[in-house]
């Protein structure tokens, strides 16, 4: 059992194959998530919801996408529905963090969040109809941020110029720093045509994480 | 000749299950869990089940039940003559040739469906080994159950019972109906039926699968906590369970009627109440509520 502490709040996360991470805030100290990975809470832990930008329509399954904070000074927990990993990035004063869509589990109010419409990756790195990716900032002071990934995950740092391909699906954060971008990868077989693979360059310097478990994209 | 003084009789109270056993052997052979681990408690009061090494060996009458593996662990029974499980039939995993394998007959309770499809409770009679597992990356829960002793199980987390334990089935009582336009549609968190276990004749074991993780705690009294619905594993029958609608600050409700909004299941003590950390998503189409049982709201 891990334990973590922010700000006048501990974190314990426990468990191996779905980890859940419990969090006990202190007074003044608050967390935000999207409310489906909450696993159970005290019943007098206030809870409100984060106003987000306008504009910009997201949806989750359907459903609005909302972003729902509880406040301390109160105990609750998280979990994801699926074999993973917790991944604890404590954030620097002043670092800027790229994030997979609906990859994190929560983040400290330290942090402040916003999300970047990405146009030219749609149907490649998530499928559907665009993509977002969330982009969590620290301005003076440290924060705590929770992600969950899919199997395993790996962290690499890249120096400045070097680059990897990695497979889109695995992609689950990146230092701002870092810059992504699709190719495609032409595959021929004998007399046919081929076909072809989307794979992310992604040029350092800075960190990039992956997850061993994901969703694979059909190419064209 | 010096007389030697007699060994003091040792005894271990399994933390888990209060199994007392001589200590002499490596695990608790009624639930599994190691002798010798401290029940890790967090500092809510959770702990995680089970607390049991890898090929932990289980004995129920003169049976012996192995749980080997530990990211989709496989319960490997090997029955006694006379002795016998029963068991959901997607749960088996395989069997000797000889072991004779028939469905039950059971009044009404499992005619149930498990997604659309029949569940057929199936018997497996001794001698001989079985094997079961599911499909789903997760934990073996063993429950021994005491003679007398109950268990409160949400539905399809069910795997094996031995024969001496009794299967019962009751309504949950927790739902609520929601209305748009002339639409009503009636949800239940928890699911319309709950099963219920108990050892009416004698002590006898009871096999559950938790997806994800599964963890236990105690609620005194009076003490009440809030879980979602669907991560709810097990509970005694002492817990009652009641629907809890939370409202954030800062929501509003517009022409849609929808509103952001929690459900949450309260568990009230005493007694024990387990979850498991993987749970399907309960979906809240967000319309309006007409109806509900009997309910506690906050909005804050």
């Amino acid at each position: 059992m891990t334990e973590i502490q922010f700000g006048l709040s501990t974190c314990q996360v426990e468990g191996e194959i779905v980890p859940v991470a419990e969090i006990n805030l202190g007074r003044g100290d608050s967390i935000f998530f999207e409310h489906h990975v909450m696993l159970w809470k005290d019943d007098h832990t206030p809870m409100s919801v984060m106003p987000l930008q306008g504009g910009v329509k997201r949806a989750l399954a359907g459903m609005p996408f909302i972003i729902s904070v509880a406040h301390g000074p109160g105990r609750i927990a998280f979990s994801r529905d699926a074999t993973g990993e917790l991944v604890v990035l404590p954030l620097h004063p002043g670092m800027e963090l790229d994030v997979r869509e609906h990859a994190f589990l929560l983040a400290s109010h330290h942090i402040s969040y916003s999300y970047i419409r990405i146009k030219g990756l749609r149907n490649i790195l998530f499928g559907g109809q665009g993509m977002f990716m969330d982009r969590f900032v620290t301005a003076g002071e440290p924060g705590l941020l929770m992600l969950h990934g899919y199997g395993n995950v790996f962290e690499r740092v890249l120096q400045p110029g070097e680059s990897i391909i990695i497979e889109p699906g695995a992609f689950l954060y990146k230092d701002a720093s870092v810059t992504m971008n699709i190719e495609t990868q032409k595959l021929t077989s004998g007399f046919f045509g081929g076909t072809g693979m989307n794979l992310a360059r992604m040029t350092g310097p800075g960190r990039i994480g992956i997850q061993s478990m994901y969703v694979h994209h059909h190419t064209d | 000749m010096i007389e030697q003084p007699a060994q003091p009789q040792r005894t271990h109270k399994c933390p888990w299950c209060g199994h007392i056993s001589d200590g002499k052997q490596l695990s608790c052979t009624a639930c599994g869990a190691t002798i010798d681990a401290r029940a890790v408690i967090t500092d809510s009061g959770w702990s995680e089940m089970p607390g049991r090494k890898d090929m932990a060996k289980l004995q129920m009458g003169n049976s012996f039940c192995q749980i080997e593996g530990t990211y989709v662990p496989v319960a490997d029974f090997n029955l006694a003559p006379g002795d016998g499980v029963y068991f959901a039939h997607h749960l088996l995993l395989w069997k000797d040739p000889q072991v004779n394998i028939t469905t039950m007959s059971l009044k009404g309770g499992w005619k149930r469906l498990l997604s659309g499809l029949p569940l057929v409770m199936t018997q497996a009679a001794g001698p001989g080994h079985i094997a079961f597992s599911r499909d789903a990356p997760g934990e073996m829960i063993a429950l021994p159950l005491q003679h007398g002793q109950s268990v409160d199980v949400r539905e399809h987390i069910f795997m094996v019972a031995s024969a001496n334990i009794a299967y019962d089935w009751f309504q949950t009582g927790v739902w609520f109906v929601t209305r748009s336009g002339d639409e009503t549609e009636t949800h239940y968190p928890l699911g319309n039926f709950m099963d219920r276990f108990s050892a009416p004749q004698g002590p006898g074991l009871l096999l559950l699968h938790a997806a994800g993780n599964a963890f236990v705690r105690y609620l005194n009294p009076g003490q009440s906590i809030l879980v979602k619905p669907t991560s709810l594993l097990f509970k005694d029958p002492s817990v009652q369970c009641q629907l809890h609608l939370e409202y954030p600050a800062g929501t509003w409700r517009s022409w849609s009627s929808w509103g952001e909004r929690y459900l949450w299941l309260r568990l009230y003590g005493p007694g024990r109440v387990a979850v498991q950390s993987a749970y399907e998503h309960f979906h809240d189409n967000g319309r309006d509520i007409r109806r509900h049982s009997d309910a506690t709201s906050q909005q804050w």
